[in-house]
């Protein structure tokens, strides 16, 4: 860490690349918080509604049926704010705010742009919480790809095996998860299972939670996903056991180590490297399955992005969900990459 | 109505089968329950006749809610101009929200629209939510698994063509020879397939998953009519009065939208269906009605 800050001050002996990047990252950064704080606030925003819209606003204070939904989005350097009433006749007032500004955003580019924040916004789930949006799919798919790295390795363990039990007790496991549809799995713990043996996925939760529903999905999508995810895991770990050359075995067996000291000291730490890019194909994989859990009832960005498209009816939200989905995939490829790079360090 | 068919995946069907199941596992709980509302019933009635007197309060103690207070709709929001998402994408809005919320108020509940997938939502009930309030057409075969409320708005098929089409139709036979869009597995997909089926007219039909599609494909060309909901049509009509035109509504036909709950949940069946016949009498149907899907 030390020789790090070290480094980081003494620029002259930075290599070239690493330089102009950070350069160019630093200004960001920098123009975000200078624009972040330039951009009007809340209340200036909200205080925008022309007069008509006031008086409607004014008007559902005192009802218990409200009719004008206020809108919004704060996205780092720019604001969102848009006044929309229901019903057959519709009107909507929006607004966007950027440096020190609030500029009405009903037609041409400033709707582009407001539109823009408002779905980026909605699909990032920002100001909700884990379980909406981006949030959702990214915990959904860490959390099941790790769940699916730790079960795949006993699984691939169990399959290559001696004890024929084991042996074919994991490759019936493994043949059932890769041989059926992720969706029905999904729909067989979410449904099914609950059904069959008389519990309610929401009842892990306490009643009074409005969110109980939810949660309980959740947790179910969890446990399909992971189930899943280890199938396919535990068929990469084998190959990638599998590939390690017989001689490896065969001198751990001559140094006198045991079978499981030869799998953790000697097999396995050389098959990572080898696991490293199909388990990242099969992360890329599981972000795009993530948009299942519709069938659940969880909202994730595909199911927010065809949600707008219908209410919406407009079709440009794609845009934000398809630079959403790069975003996440380009660093998530990054990282494998790193890890990869950690693990070939002797070959 | 929209989706009638789509339950009967069979998926749906075993979950669905399997929750009656749940459901009779579940009654040994009720005795108990209801000796306990006995004794409740009876401080209730000394007070009832001051609060009925003061705010015509109904009597919820025979009612079994999933958690006290609260009521949990299940509801697919996603299907304009009945339920949708407001643009903070979070508050739900819509004409059936409209009416679940008045129910609730009227009932003295707090009200939680729990937004589920149409596929498998009828076997939420008493297991996520008390009861489904989400454009539910009420059918025979639905009537033997659930109760339905009283009917609290009817439906038609109709007949959708793009402004300035003056071809005349006086029936679906009029359709003979066109495209015609509809959404997958409704109602106005099963009929417009059984006039095809039957060889009464020769059509091409379009199915799409969203009703959305049906009105982007018309408006670009790609299809010459649009058959779909009388009630969804008049949503969509009055948002773009210059784009589309009723060629042809099916008066003959209605379909009935009810709320639908537990078989066993007769208690808050009548609950329900009071708040709804008050709701009737006092015209705040009619009005919510008027609201959204226009005059």
């Amino acid at each position: 860490m030390k020789s790090f800050l070290k480094g980081l001050i003494d620029i002259k002996n930075w290599k070239k690349r690493t330089k102009t990047t950070w350069v160019i990252v630093l200004i960001i950064i920098a123009a975000c918080i200078v624009l972040s704080f330039l951009k009007p606030s809340e209340a200036d925003m909200k205080s925008m509604a022309s007069k008509e819209m006031q008086e409607m606003i004014k008007a559902d204070e005192g009802s218990s049926r409200k009719r004008v939904t206020i809108t919004y989005n704060s996205l780092i350097i720019v604001n969102y704010c848009s006044f929309s009433t229901s019903g057959a006749k519709e009107i909507t007032e929006r607004y966007v705010g950027f440096v020190g500004r609030a500029f009405q955003a009903d037609k041409g580019f400033g709707k582009f742009a407001g539109q823009m924040v408002n779905y980026t916004y909605r699909m990032l789930g920002c100001g909700e919480n884990i379980l909406h949006g981006a949030k959702l799919t990214l915990f959904l798919t860490t959390a099941s790809t790790l769940i699916g790295v730790i079960l795949g390795t006993l699984l691939a363990l169990g399959k290559i095996s001696k004890n024929k039990i084991l042996s074919k007790a994991c490759s019936a496991y493994i043949f059932f998860f890769r041989g059926t549809p992720l969706m029905i799995q999904l729909f067989v713990i979410y449904y099914t299972l609950p059904a069959v043996f008389g519990y309610a996925w929401r009842d892990l939760f306490n009643a009074a939670d409005n969110q109980a529903v939810y949660k309980g999905a959740f947790i179910a999508a969890l446990i399909a996903y992971g189930l899943n995810s280890g199938a396919y895991c535990a068929e990469i770990v084998r190959a990638a056991i599998q590939s390690i050359e017989k001689g490896q075995h065969e001198a751990a067996k001559a140094l006198g180590l045991s079978y499981s000291q030869t799998m953790r000291l000697i097999i396995i730490p050389q098959s990572v490297r080898r696991m490293v890019p199909p388990i990242c194909n099969e992360f890329i994989m599981m972000l795009k399955d993530a948009s299942l859990v519709f069938a659940i009832s969880l909202m994730d960005i595909t199911t927010i992005s065809k949600n707008i498209m219908t209410s919406e009816i407009s079709y440009i939200v794609f845009l934000p969900a398809l630079v959403i989905y790069l975003i996440i995939t380009a660093f998530f490829t990054w990282i494998f990459n790193a890890i990869e790079k950690k693990f070939s360090l002797y070959e | 109505m929209k989706r009638l068919t789509r339950v009967i995946s069979i998926l749906g069907a075993v979950a669905m089968s399997a929750s009656v199941l749940a459901g009779c596992g579940k009654t040994s709980t009720e005795p108990a329950a209801q000796t306990g509302s006995a004794e409740s019933a009876e401080v209730a009635e000394a007070v009832s006749e001051t609060v009925e007197a003061a705010a015509e309060a109904y009597d919820l103690s025979n009612v079994k809610l999933m958690s006290d207070g609260v009521l949990s709709v299940g509801c697919e929001v996603g299907y304009p101009p009945f339920e949708d998402f407001a643009e903070d994408g979070t508050t739900p809005i819509g004409f059936d929200v409209d009416i679940i919320t008045e129910v609730a108020r009227r009932l003295g509940l707090e009200v939680n629209i729990i937004n589920t997938a149409w596929d498998g939502i009828f076997a939420g009930i008493d297991n996520n939510y008390d009861l489904v309030c989400s454009a539910c057409t009420i059918t025979a075969e639905r009537q033997e698994s659930m109760a339905f409320s009283t009917p609290y708005i009817s439906n038609y098929q109709a007949v959708i063509l793009k402004a300035g089409d003056t071809t005349e139709i006086k029936s679906f036979n009029d359709l003979d020879g066109m495209t015609v869009a509809v959404q997958k597995e409704t109602t106005s997909d099963e009929l417009i397939s059984d006039y095809k089926s039957t060889g009464t007219i020769d059509v091409e039909i379009v199915a799409n998953e969203k009703v959305l599609s049906c009105f982007t494909q018309l408006d670009n060309g790609e299809v010459d009519a649009v058959c779909v909901d009388s009630t969804v049509a008049d949503g969509y009509l009055a948002k773009n009065p210059d784009k589309y035109i009723y060629a042809f509504k099916d008066e003959a036909e209605a379909e009935m939208f009810g709320i639908a709950m537990g078989l066993n949940n007769t208690a808050l069946k009548e609950a329900v269906d009071w708040a709804l016949a008050g709701m009737e009498a006092d015209g705040f149907i009619e009005e919510t009605r008027n609201y959204w899907f226009g005059q």
